[in-house]
This record gives C-alpha cells, sequence and structure tokens, in this order.
C-alpha cells in the first residue's frame, strides 16, 4: 500500500556495489514533492548508479529506496507508470520521427489521449515533427528525450546529465525546458556536473564525491557554508599591488596576464585594500568583485574531501 | 502481457524497417536473387537430363531408333553430330564432356544377330569423352545400362530379376521446386538470428533498452513482439520468394497451414539462439561474428542448397543435429512430398528445439545491466 508521505524520494543509507567496487557508500538524502533536486557530482561519483537504483533499474547491495511512498525493490510495476525518465545519452530510433517516437512510448504507457502536440510545443519541436530522430542534433534528440520522460505525466521525473555533451546553445534550450518543468511544479531529480545547471535550476543541491554525498542545501545555502568570501581580481596591475597584498597578510595568487586574484573573508577588507594601493600609488586597470559560485563549493568540498580520505591517500 | 504494447512495438520496428533500405534490400531481395541465379543455373540440370552428343555413321533406320531408345530410357538429352566432324576435335571445340559414336555397320550386324542369330555378328560403340570432366562417368554409367538391355534383349533371353523405376514424387519435380523451400528455411533463419542480434546488440549499446525498461513494457512483450515482427518479414519474404518463383520457373508446390506453421518454428529457433549470443556477445562485432558463427554451417550443411546425401557420412550425420535441417525437410516434405506425417516428426523436432532455446533465451535475456 502507497504510503502519504510529504517527500517523493527518500533514500536511506543506500549502498551499491559492482563486485569490488563500491560505487555508492552508505547515502541518505530525501527531496521534497515539486522540489528540483539536483545531484552534482564528477564523472564516476555515483550519481547515475544512485538514480538507476530510485528508477528501479538497479537493485541497491543495501539500505532503503522509497519513491512515493513505496520500496523500489517491490513495487516496479506501480512505481514505473508514475515517473518519467530521460537516461544518461538518451538515444532512440534512428528512422522513427519525433512524432512517432512519442507516440510509440505515450503507447507503452497505455496513454492513449497523450496529449502528442502538447508534448512536441513544450519541448519546442513543433518544426521538426516529422524529422527522424537520426537527422536530429544533439539538442534537439535531448529535447525529445525530456517530451518522451513527460509523456504519461509523470510526478516524479528524473534527468540523467540532460545537457552532456550539447554545446552552449543547445544547453541553454533544455534549460528552458526544464524551467517550464519547474514552473509546472514537477519534481525533478537532475543529476549533472555542471555547476552552473545546477544552481540555475536547482531548490537543492546534493554534491557527491566517491559514493558519498559530501554537502546538501539549497544552491545560497552551500555558497554560504562553504565559501563565504568575496573575490577581488585586479586587472593588469604592476608589481606594487601583489606585494601590498602579501605585506596586509592575504595569499594574492598572480596570473600569467598580470591580474591578481585575492580572496576576502570580510567586506570591510575591500575598503582597506583599496585604501593601501590607493596610498602606495600603485596602479591597476580594472577590479572584479565577485561571490563565489558553486563551482568554488564544490572543489573546496571535494578538495577537503580528498584530504580527509583514509591514511593510505596521504604522501608518505 | 499487454497486447497493445506488442503492437506499438511491432508498428515501431516495421516503420523503421520499411525506411531501411539496406536492410529491405538483404531481407527481400537477396533470397529472390538466390532463387534466380541458382534457379536459372540448375533449370537445365533438372531431374537429371544428361546432355549428350551422338554421331550416327551408319545413318540407318536402325541407329536413329537406337537414339530415340537413348532419348527415352537413358533420359538423354540429344545433340547429333554430323558423321563427317572429327568427334575428338568436337569434344574439344564445343566444350562438351561427352560424345557416342554408332559406327558404320550398325544395322548390318544388328539384322544379322537379330535375324540369321550370327553370335560373331557385334557392334562397337564409341565414348570420346572428356575424363577431366565430373559427370562424364556418371554419363557412361547410365549409357552402359542402357546398353546392356539392348545386348541382353538381343541374346532374347528373358531378364531373370526385372527393374522398374517408380519415383517418391506423385509428379515430376524439378530441381527448383525442391531449392525454393530450402531458401525459404534459409532465408527466415538468417532475418530472424541476424536482426535479433543485430537489434538488441545496437539498442543495448544505444541505451534504448535502459530507456525501455523505465517503461510499463516487459521482457516478455519485448521477446513477443520481436517474434511477431520477424514473423511478419518472414511471411512477407517467403510471399516475395514464391511469387518470384512461380512467375519466372512455374514452381509447382504445394502451399498449406505447414508453411506459416514452419515459418513460426524456424523464427522461434533462431530468435531464441539469436538471444542467446546477445546474450555472452555483447558488443554488436563480436554479435554479429558469432552469428555468422551459427549461420554458415548451417546453411551449407543442413540441406539448403543441396542433398545432404552429397555429403561424406560423417557430414550427414552432423547435418542431421543442425535445427535447420529439419526446417528444410520439414518444408520440402509438405511443400513437395506433400507428406504430412514428415512434416509432423519434423515439425515436432524443430518445435521441441525452438521451445528450449527460446525459454533459454528469456533467461539469458536481462535488462538490469549489474556489470
Amino acid at each position: 500500500m502507497t504510503k502519504e508521505t510529504e517527500y517523493a524520494i527518500e533514500v536511506d543509507k543506500l549502498t551499491k556495489r559492482y563486485g569490488d567496487l563500491l560505487a555508492v557508500n552508505d547515502i541518505s538524502f530525501t527531496v521534497s514533492k515539486g522540489e528540483v533536486f539536483a545531484f552534482l557530482g564528477p564523472n564516476g561519483a555515483g550519481k547515475t548508479t544512485t538514480v538507476e537504483v530510485i528508477e528501479t533499474i538497479r537493485t541497491p547491495t543495501s539500505g532503503k529506496v522509497t519513491l512515493l511512498g513505496m520500496d523500489v525493490t517491490k513495487k516496479k510495476h506501480d512505481i514505473v507508470p508514475r515517473i518519467g525518465v530521460l537516461p544518461q545519452g538518451f538515444s532512440s530510433f534512428d528512422r522513427i520521427t519525433v512524432r512517432e517516437t512519442i507516440q510509440y512510448y505515450s503507447r507503452l504507457f497505455c496513454c492513449m489521449n497523450a496529449d502528442i502536440d502538447g508534448l512536441i510545443d513544450l519541448v519546442n519541436l513543433k518544426d521538426k515533427a516529422k524529422e527522424q530522430y537520426k537527422n536530429l542534433s544533439g539538442g534537439l534528440k535531448q529535447r525529445l528525450g525530456i517530451a518522451i520522460a513527460l509523456v504519461n505525466d509523470p510526478e516524479v521525473v528524473f534527468l540523467d546529465e540532460p545537457t552532456t555533451g550539447l554545446d552552449p546553445r543547445a544547453r541553454h534550450e533544455v534549460w528552458e525546458v526544464l524551467l517550464g518543468l519547474k514552473e509546472k511544479g514537477k519534481t525533478v531529480f537532475l543529476t549533472t556536473h555542471y555547476m552552473e545547471e545546477a544552481e540555475l535550476l536547482a531548490d537543492t543541491v546534493a554534491i557527491i564525491s566517491k559514493g558519498k554525498v559530501i554537502a546538501m542545501g539549497s544552491p545560497g545555502d552551500l555558497i554560504e557554508r562553504n565559501a563565504n568570501y568575496l573575490a577581488l581580481t585586479f586587472k593588469s596591475v604592476d608589481g606594487k599591488v601583489f606585494e601590498i597584498l602579501r605585506k596586509m597578510g592575504f595569499e594574492p595568487v598572480l596570473d600569467n596576464h598580470k591580474n591578481v586574484e585575492v580572496r576576502v573573508e570580510h567586506t570591510y577588507d575591500v575598503q582597506k585594500i583599496l585604501n593601501a594601493i590607493k596610498d602606495a600609488g600603485a596602479l591597476y586597470l580594472g577590479l572584479d568583485i565577485r561571490k563565489p559560485n558553486l563551482e568554488e563549493v564544490f572543489l573546496k568540498l571535494t578538495g577537503e574531501a580528498l584530504r580527509e580520505n583514509p591514511p593510505e591517500m596521504e604522501p608518505k | 502481457m499487454n497486447p497493445r504494447i506488442i503492437i506499438a512495438n511491432l508498428v515501431v520496428k516495421l516503420l523503421s524497417f520499411s525506411r531501411e533500405k539496406t536492410t529491405m534490400f538483404f531481407v527481400i531481395a537477396f533470397p529472390i536473387i538466390l532463387i534466380l541465379l541458382f534457379g536459372t543455373i540448375f533449370m537445365s540440370q533438372d531431374n537429371v537430363e544428361y546432355h549428350l552428343c551422338v554421331q550416327d555413321l551408319d545413318q540407318t533406320k536402325s541407329s536413329k531408333e537406337s537414339i530415340n531408345a537413348l532419348e527415352v530410357n537413358g533420359n538423354f538429352k540429344i545433340t547429333m553430330v554430323h558423321p563427317s566432324i572429327n568427334a575428338t576435335q568436337y569434344v574439344r571445340d564445343n566444350k562438351v564432356n561427352l560424345v557416342l559414336i554408332i559406327p558404320k555397320g550398325f544395322e548390318r550386324s544388328l539384322i544379322r544377330r537379330k535375324f540369321f542369330n550370327d553370335l560373331q555378328a557385334s557392334v562397337t560403340i564409341t565414348y570420346i569423352y572428356d575424363p577431366s570432366s565430373s559427370s562424364v562417368s556418371t554419363k557412361m554409367d547410365v549409357l552402359n545400362g542402357v546398353l546392356a538391355g539392348v545386348n541382353q534383349e538381343l541374346s532374347g533371353m528373358p531378364p531373370f530379376i526385372k527393374s522398374v523405376k517408380k519415383s517418391i514424387l506423385t509428379k515430376k519435380y524439378r530441381f527448383i521446386e525442391f531449392f525454393v523451400p530450402g531458401i525459404i528455411a534459409m532465408a527466415v533463419m538468417t532475418l530472424s538470428l541476424f536482426s535479433t542480434v543485430d537489434s538488441e546488440t545496437e539498442l543495448r549499446q544505444k541505451g534504448i533498452i535502459r530507456k525501455l525498461s523505465t517503461t510499463p513494457i516487459t521482457r516478455t512483450d519485448w521477446i513477443l513482439s520481436n517474434i511477431l515482427y520477424q514473423f511478419t518479414l518472414g511471411v512477407i519474404c517467403t510471399i516475395a520468394m514464391l511469387l518470384v518463383s512461380y512467375a519466372v520457373f512455374h514452381v509447382s508446390l504445394h502451399i498449406s497451414a505447414w508453411l506459416p506453421a514452419f515459418i513460426l518454428l524456424d523464427v522461434f529457433a533462431f530468435v531464441g539462439i539469436g538471444m542467446i549470443l546477445t546474450r555472452f556477445a555483447r558488443e554488436a562485432q563480436s554479435a554479429a561474428a558469432a552469428a555468422n558463427a551459427v549461420s554458415l554451417p548451417m546453411m551449407f550443411l543442413s540441406g539448403s542448397f543441396f542433398p545432404i546425401e552429397l555429403m561424406p557420412g560423417f557430414l550427414q550425420k552432423f547435418a542431421k543435429t543442425l535445427p535447420l535441417f529439419y526446417v528444410n525437410e520439414g518444408l520440402r516434405a509438405a511443400m513437395v512430398f506433400e507428406d504430412n506425417m514428415a512434416a509432423l516428426r519434423d515439425a515436432a523436432i524443430i518445435g521441441v528445439f525452438a521451445a528450449v532455446v527460446f525459454i533459454l533465451g528469456i533467461i539469458a535475456t536481462k535488462w538490469e545491466d549489474d556489470k
């Protein structure tokens, strides 16, 4: 019997092994209904394995995964009609047109009244409806994949690296479709290794590294908690700026283009630095001040994780 | 099992097939080309009718009657060589392997023997032949048999043991009528085996199987739709082959319910083998190589192209272990000999084999890839 819960997905102490390889190591998290949840991590971190266990494709080695209140290992036939999946590296039948492909998948779900035209419009493929799959560009193929994932009007949509391998323009086209899903209030489970994608689309981000979830929260929270600094970049500096910053106790970094980047924790440090440069008569052509992004959070967290790894990883 | 899902799959597969010109060629046109090619080559050798060149140096009524007797009793198609031509040169120039020479004085000797009972009277028939030819010895054997009959008749003694030729066939059949059922069996095997292997590996490599595993389609639906698809193609392909065979060679074949039954059994058996192969050979290239390793011995050793009686004994025994042999035999029993009992026996053998490999194929087909 389906248990009513505020969570669309509950993962409790999930572990998945392939022989000796520990792909997912005792992870737990929840995804609320109606939220866009991004699973962020590098290739091989365990994202796809985790999502495929939740999608009922793979069986967990241990732990419990509940989707819409149902155990994924026991209720596959009840779960499948209520979810939509865009698998990693989505592909379809080469010589079948966009419209025929959507119709085919709607028939698999026995959705005889599926709004094929509505789905084609949703993913902006009206002009390509009669085009065979093999003739579509990478971005159009992914958009078709998203339309197929929505063919049964699912409660939870899984999108496994929907923009991997796409050029920036195609990526933005897919993002527009995903933002449309967010507006419709669908629960979306997104795996990606693009930080800006997670930052733009997700309500909650979980960062996974080496099979472990190492941080979770909203993009703002993660940045606030893990990268609470301002990054100042002085452009085309003369030699004095670098020395001034070093003498003030900061750790400036000089790049090949004579730009100096320095991180400060407090806003009043910015004024202090600017005053010191002015007083010394040092020169620079421009100044960028920015808050850190999710990418810097990720680099910081995975770097810490590496340092926290078992002793055999430490240099002897 | 969900019929709607099975039909949806079938429609997609047939649409894909209809848009894939190369596949269409190999599935439909290729077997037809084989029939046209082999049918044309062997039409002149139908019903073991040998071509025989005869030079009549006697040019009498008796010699002409003897030549007619050779045509009728020896089943020879006679070409006359003019008496003025050098027979040895004729063999070389015209690439024939045998010229039979009836000597001058044939009628005179025959009259002396027959009416005057002159036991000294005889004639010497000369065979001018090319020993490099593989069929010439058979021709000479047949000729010797006919001449032995003539000798016996002239000796005046009635034969103690008589033989009578009685064909196992109810009517006269030609090579093409034996060939077409074999090609149908082979074409359906190739279609089912390669199509299963190609589509399963391709769909798996492209990730379509993984996508399908997140939909309500079950493995059983998938496999049954595949069977239905291969069966549909098998029937289309068979109809095309039969139409061409009727139109070009005016074949006389008995069409009954056995034909679709054997096509279906052929499909089940080789889809099952295909599914087992794709379980172990997961890459498209290795799977295709494995399919070739299975299909080539079947094609050449199971009697699709020529009767297994022409093969050495151990190969004949091996042929009888091949599933395609029973499809060939069953189709010929049904279409050529109209022998329902033989067709039933062959159907039972291939049916048991098909059931076993099909069940093994279902077990071998995994959609979850926990590697």
